[in-house]
C-alpha cells in the first residue's frame, strides 16, 4: 500500500519559448516505512522534483501531473489543505542547514514554533517536548543547548537541530534533500545512521535526495536514477546495484573509484549532464551512450518493466544488464 | 621509486584570530586556530601521495605550505636537499616551477579576464620556457595534451564546464613543466561521471609525464583509487601513512578504521547501522591533551590523556601514532 | 582562402580588445556614449555651434527672451545665450576629466596596493579616509581653494589632494575581495611578482566599481565647477561656464528665466551622459564566471 503516489509529475519555470522543463512527467511510489533514494548529477531534476511533491517551487515554477497524499492530489490542492500537510504530514530537511535555520533566534524558539503550529502542546509541556526532541536526535546536554543559537552548532549538530524541527510535528514522510552533501564522512555516516533509526521509531518513510550513490547502497530501500528530468531507472536497491539495467546507470557506478581497481582507468561517462535548454532529442543520454543506436536518438524511451520487473527507459535495457555489475 | 623528493619536517601552521581592541585593552592573550600541529611526511619521486581526512584536519593547508603559499610557523620543507621554507625572489620562483599546485574551485581559480592563451603565455614568459615564437604551439600541444577541444585558446574561462575548468587549470600546471604537482581536491567540485574523466587524465599524465603527485581529497574511494601511498591527518596531524593497499586493508590507527567505516559502500549488502565514530571534531583552538584523536576514540585508556603517541612503524612502510599496537582491532 | 582568412582574422582581433559586437552593447552605453561623443565633439569645435561670439556685447539686444534669432536668448550684456552654453563645453568637458583624472588613476593604484597588502597599511589608510570623509567634500574642496586662489588650476589641484580617497576606498575593498580568490594563489604559486598579480591580475577585476564611480564623479565635478564658478572660486568671469552663467542668472531669475535654465539644462543633459554610460560599462564589464 503505497504513502505517496506521483503519477506524471512535472515541473517547468519560466514561460513561452525561454521555458524550462526540470522535471518531465515523473512518476513514482513511496510505500510505508520505506526509503526511497532519488539519485542524479546536478541538473539531473532530483532536488526539483523533491520540492515540487509539496509545491515549493521558486517563483516562476509550476507544477503539474498528481501527487496523491491520503485521497488528496496535492498538486490542486488548496492553499489552506496544502499547507496542513506540509511540515505536519511531510517534513522536509535541506542540505544547508544554516541558511534553514534562522539565526537571530534560539533553538527552542524554532522547535517551539513549530509545535505550536502542528500540535496541542502548551506551556511546560512544549518546553518538555523540544527537549525530548533534541535528546530524540542525539544532541547532548539538550536542556542546555536549547537555549543556544544556531551559530553556536557545528555543522552535523545543525542538521540535527533542523531534524528535531521537522519531526516536531511526527510526520509520515520525511523529504530529505542532500542532508549530508556539506557534512565530512563520519558525521554523514552519524546523520544517515539517525535518519534510519528515527525512520523505524515514528514508522515514517523518507525520500532521500543525493548525488552519491554510495548514501543509497548505505540507506535506501528503493532507488530511482534521475537524468535530464526524468527518471531512467528505479527498481530495489539490492537489484540496481546487483545487475544496472540503463546505460547511464552503469556508467555512473562505473564512475566511483572501487578498491579492486586502483590506479587503472575509471570507466567515466563521456560529455557532461545536458543543460535543461539543451536537452537532446530522443533519449537524452544518447550522446554520452556507448550503446546508442538509431532509435536512441529518435525516440523517447519509456520507463517500462524491461529486466524482469525493473522499470527501466533503456531501449538498449538487455544489452546493458547482460555486463552485469560494474561495482 | 624511492628518492625523496619533498620532505615535510615537524611543519606547524598557526592563523591567529583577531582580537578587538577592548579584548586587547584587557589584555587577553593572543588565540590561534592551530592548522599544523608537526606534520612530517616524505613524498617520494614519481609516486602519488594521497592526503586524506576531514575539513578541519589541516589537508588543505599542508598543500598550500608545499607550494609556499603560506608561510610556516615552524618546522621546515626541503626541497632535494635544500630548505624551501624561507625562499624568495627569483629563488622561490625556481621553486614553484618546480612544484605546482592545482586548486580546487574551478570557478575562482581562473582569472575570469583572461583567455586560455593569455593564462599560458603569461605563466610560460615569466619562466622562460619556449621563445616567444614557440608559444603558440606549445599551447595547441599543452591544450591537446589535457584533452581540451581544438580552438580553445582563444576562449575565456566562463566559455567552458566545470571539468573543462579543471583541464585549464592542469595545463596552467604544466605548462612550466613541473616535477611535483601539488592538487588540491581536483575533483570534488565535479559531478561524479565528470571526475572520472579528470582523474583519468591525472593518471594517464602521470605516467606520461612521470610525475609526483601530491593528491590531498577527502574522499577515500578516490584517494584509494588513484595514490601509491596514503597518509591520513587529524587535527592538524598525520596519524598514520601506509601503502594505499595497506592501508585501506590493514588500518592501524582508530581514526583511520572510523574513516574507513563511515565511508559509504558501493554494496547494499555491506550495509550496517553501527555509527563508525562518535562525537564531533574538538576545537582547533584548544587541542585536547595527549591524542587528538581520543575525545573520539572507542580504545582511549588513561595514557591516550597525558601523552601524545608518536608515528612508529607498524610494518613495511607503515606508521601509525596510537599508543596500542594491536594488528587489528576488535570491531566495533 | 584568403576570404575566410579575413572573417577570423577580424573575429581575432575583436577578441583581443574585448569587443561585444554593436548589438550586444547595453542600451545605456549607448545612449550615454552618443551624449558624451556628442558633447566632447562640441567642446573640441564650439566655433562650429555657436553661432555668436560668446564674449561680444550687444548693448541693443539685452535680455531679450529666446527668438529666432537668439533661441536661448541672450543676458544682461546682450550675449548669445546659446553660444556661451556652447562655448562653456569647452570648460566643463576639461573640468569632467581634469578634476578626476588624476584622482581615478592615483586612487585606484593606492586602493590596489593597500587592498593587496592589508594589514597596518590597511589600518593608517582606514584612518585617513575616516579624516578625508569626515568633512563634506564642497567645504573642504572650498577651504583649500581659498587657500590657494580661484582658478581652474588650483581647483584640480584642490579636487585631486581630497578626490582619490574614494577610488583608493572603492578599489582596496574590491582587491580585498579577489586576492582570496584561488587564481589570485594561483599567480603566487606561479612564483610571479607582487607587482605582476596585483596590476595585471587583480586590477583588472577589481576596477570596475572605480570606473563607474569615475563617471559618476565627471559628472559631480561639473557640478563642482559650477558651483565654485558660481562662488567665484572656480571659472571667472567673463569666460562661458555654466556655473558663471547661472550665478549671473541669479539676480534676473524672475525676468530672464532663460539666463540660467538653458545652462543648467546642458548640466542635467551632460549629468545624465556621464550616469548612462556608467551604468552601461557597469554592464558591460561585468564579470562572466
Amino acid at each position: 500500500m503505497s504513502l505517496l503516489r506521483v503519477r506524471d509529475l512535472t515541473a517547468t519555470f519560466g514561460a513561452g519559448a525561454s521555458r524550462l522543463t526540470a522535471v518531465n512527467r515523473v512518476s513514482f511510489d513511496v510505500a510505508q516505512g520505506e526509503v526511497l533514494g532519488l539519485v542524479g548529477e546536478s541538473g539531473s531534476g532530483k532536488s526539483v522534483t523533491l520540492r515540487a511533491l509539496l509545491r515549493l517551487l521558486p517563483v516562476g515554477g509550476a507544477v503539474s501531473g498528481r501527487v496523491e497524499w491520503e485521497g488528496r492530489d496535492l498538486v490542486t490542492a488548496g492553499d489552506r489543505e496544502l499547507r496542513a500537510v506540509r511540515g505536519r504530514q511531510i517534513s522536509m530537511i535541506f542540505q544547508e542547514p544554516m541558511t534553514s535555520l534562522n539565526p537571530v533566534l534560539p533553538v527552542r524558539v524554532q522547535i517551539e514554533e513549530n509545535l505550536r503550529a502542528h500540535t496541542g502542546l502548551r506551556g511546560r509541556a512544549r518546553t518538555a517536548r523540544a527537549k525530548e526532541l533534541l535528546d530524540l536526535v542525539g544532541i547532548p546536554d539538550a536542556g542546555r543547548r536549547l537555549d543556544e543559537f544556531p551559530h553556536q552548532f557545528s555543522g552535523g549538530m545543525r542538521q540535527r537541530v533542523m531534524i528535531a524541527i521537522a519531526l516536531a510535528s511526527e510526520p509520515r514522510l520525511l523529504l530529505a534533500d542532500e542532508p549530508t552533501t556539506a557534512l565530512d564522512v563520519t558525521i554523514q555516516d552519524q546523520i544517515l545512521k539517525l535518519i534510519l533509526d528515527l525512520k523505524d521509531q515514528l514508522g515514517m518513510s523518507v525520500v532521500l535526495v543525493t548525488h552519491d550513490l554510495g548514501v543509497v547502497a548505505e540507506t535506501c530501500d528503493r532507488m530511482a536514477v534521475m537524468y535530464a528530468g526524468r527518471i531512467v531507472e528505479t527498481g530495489s536497491v539490492t537489484d540496481v546495484f546487483a545487475r544496472p539495467a540503463h546505460a547511464y546507470t552503469a556508467g555512473l557506478m562505473a564512475s566511483v573509484p572501487r578498491a579492486s581497481a586502483a590506479r587503472s582507468v575509471l570507466h567515466s561517462i563521456e560529455g557532461t549532464p545536458p543543460q535543461l535548454d539543451r536537452v537532446p532529442p530522443g533519449c537524452a543520454f544518447h550522446p554520452r551512450c556507448r550503446f546508442a543506436t538509431d532509435i536512441c536518438r529518435r525516440d523517447v524511451p519509456a520507463l517500462e518493466p524491461r529486466v524482469g520487473e525493473r522499470l527501466s527507459a533503456c531501449h538498449h535495457a538487455d544489452a546493458v544488464a547482460a555486463e552485469g555489475s560494474p561495482v | 621509486m624511492s628518492e625523496t623528493v619533498l620532505s615535510v619536517e615537524d611543519v606547524r601552521k598557526d592563523f591567529p584570530i583577531t582580537r578587538g581592541v577592548l579584548e586587547r585593552l584587557r589584555g587577553r592573550p593572543q588565540r590561534a586556530v592551530h592548522a599544523l600541529n608537526g606534520v612530517s611526511l616524505e613524498v617520494k619521486r614519481g609516486e602519488t601521495l594521497g592526503i586524506v581526512g576531514e575539513s578541519g584536519c589541516g589537508k588543505s593547508t599542508l598543500a598550500r605550505c608545499l607550494v609556499r603559499l603560506l608561510d610556516l610557523d615552524g618546522g621546515r620543507i626541503v626541497h632535494e636537499g635544500t630548505d624551501v621554507s624561507g625562499l624568495t625572489g627569483p629563488d622561490r620562483r625556481a621553486f614553484n616551477r618546480r612544484v605546482q599546485m592545482i586548486f580546487q574551485d574551478p570557478y575562482s581559480s581562473l582569472n575570469p579576464r583572461m583567455s586560455v592563451r593569455q593564462i599560458l603565455t603569461e605563466a610560460m614568459r615569466v619562466h622562460d620556457m619556449r621563445p616567444a615564437a614557440e608559444i603558440p604551439a606549445r599551447i595547441e600541444e599543452l591544450l591537446d595534451l589535457v584533452r581540451l577541444p581544438a580552438g580553445s585558446a582563444d576562449k575565456r574561462p566562463h566559455e567552458f564546464s566545470g571539468g573543462q575548468r579543471q583541464r585549464i587549470g592542469i595545463a596552467r600546471a604544466l605548462c612550466v613543466e613541473p616535477e611535483v604537482l601539488v592538487a588540491d581536491e581536483l575533483v570534488s567540485a565535479l559531478d561524479v561521471s565528470v571526475q572520472a574523466q579528470v582523474v583519468n587524465l591525472l593518471l594517464e599524465l602521470q605516467e606520461r609525464l612521470h610525475l609526483t603527485v601530491v593528491f590531498v581529497a577527502h574522499d577515500l574511494r578516490l584517494v584509494r583509487h588513484i595514490s601509491h601511498r596514503v597518509a591520513v591527518m587529524y587535527l592538524g596531524k598525520v596519524v598514520e601513512v601506509a601503502e594505499a593497499e595497506e592501508l585501506f586493508e590493514r588500518p592501524r590507527h582508530p581514526y583511520t578504521q572510523a574513516l574507513l567505516h563511515a565511508a559509504p559502500s558501493l554494496d547494499p549488502a555491506q550495509r550496517t547501522r553501527a555509527v563508525a565514530a562518535r562525537g564531533e571534531l574538538p576545537s582547533p583552538i584548544d587541542l585536547p591533551s595527549g591524542c587528538l584523536f581520543r575525545t573520539r576514540c572507542p580504545h582511549a585508556f588513561d595514557r591516550c590523556v597525558v601523552e601524545e603517541p608518536a608515528l612508529t612503524p607498524r610494518g613495511t612502510g607503515h606508521v601509525a601514532a596510537c599508543h596500542i599496537d594491536a594488528p587489528v582491532f576488535e570491531a566495533s | 582562402m584568403s576570404e575566410s582568412a579575413q572573417p577570423e582574422a577580424a573575429d581575432a582581433a575583436r577578441r583581443s580588445v574585448r569587443l561585444p559586437r554593436p548589438g550586444h552593447l547595453p542600451l545605456p552605453f549607448i545612449g550615454g556614449a552618443l551624449i558624451l561623443g556628442l558633447s566632447v565633439f562640441v567642446a573640441a569645435f564650439p566655433g562650429l555651434f555657436a553661432p555668436y561670439d560668446p564674449l561680444a556685447f550687444d548693448y541693443n539686444a539685452v535680455l531679450q527672451g529666446p527668438s529666432a534669432a537668439h533661441p536661448f536668448g541672450t543676458d544682461n550684456f546682450g550675449r548669445d545665450v546659446l553660444s556661451r552654453v556652447i562655448h562653456a563645453y569647452t570648460i566643463d568637458m576639461q573640468i569632467a576629466i581634469f578634476a578626476t583624472i588624476f584622482p581615478f588613476v592615483f586612487g585606484t593604484a593606492v586602493g590596489a596596493l593597500v587592498g593587496y597588502a592589508g594589514g597596518i597599511a590597511e589600518t593608517i589608510f582606514g584612518r585617513v579616509v575616516d579624516a578625508v570623509i569626515t568633512f563634506p567634500f564642497l567645504v573642504l574642496v572650498i577651504a583649500i581653494v581659498s587657500v590657494l586662489g580661484p582658478g581652474l588650476g588650483n581647483m584640480y589641484i584642490a579636487v585631486g589632494l581630497v578626490g582619490w580617497v574614494f577610488y583608493a576606498r572603492i578599489t582596496a575593498a574590491e582587491v580585498r575581495v579577489q586576492k582570496r580568490l584561488d587564481y589570485a594563489d594561483a599567480g603566487r604559486a606561479m612564483g610571479y611578482t607582487h607587482a605582476r598579480i596585483i596590476f595585471r591580475h587583480l586590477l583588472p577585476n577589481a576596477i570596475t566599481p572605480a570606473i563607474v564611480y569615475w563617471m559618476t564623479d565627471m559628472a559631480l565635478a561639473i557640478l563642482l565647477g559650477s558651483s565654485l564658478g558660481y562662488l567665484g572660486l572656480g571659472a571667472q568671469p567673463p569666460a562661458a561656464e555654466w556655473g558663471v552663467q547661472i550665478a549671473e542668472a541669479k539676480n534676473f531669475m524672475s525676468t530672464a528665466w532663460w539666463m540660467g535654465v538653458f545652462p543648467g539644462l546642458a548640466i542635467v543633459v551632460t549629468g545624465l551622459g556621464f550616469s548612462l554610460l556608467g551604468d552601461g560599462l557597469a554592464e558591460l564589464l561585468r564579470t562572466r564566471r
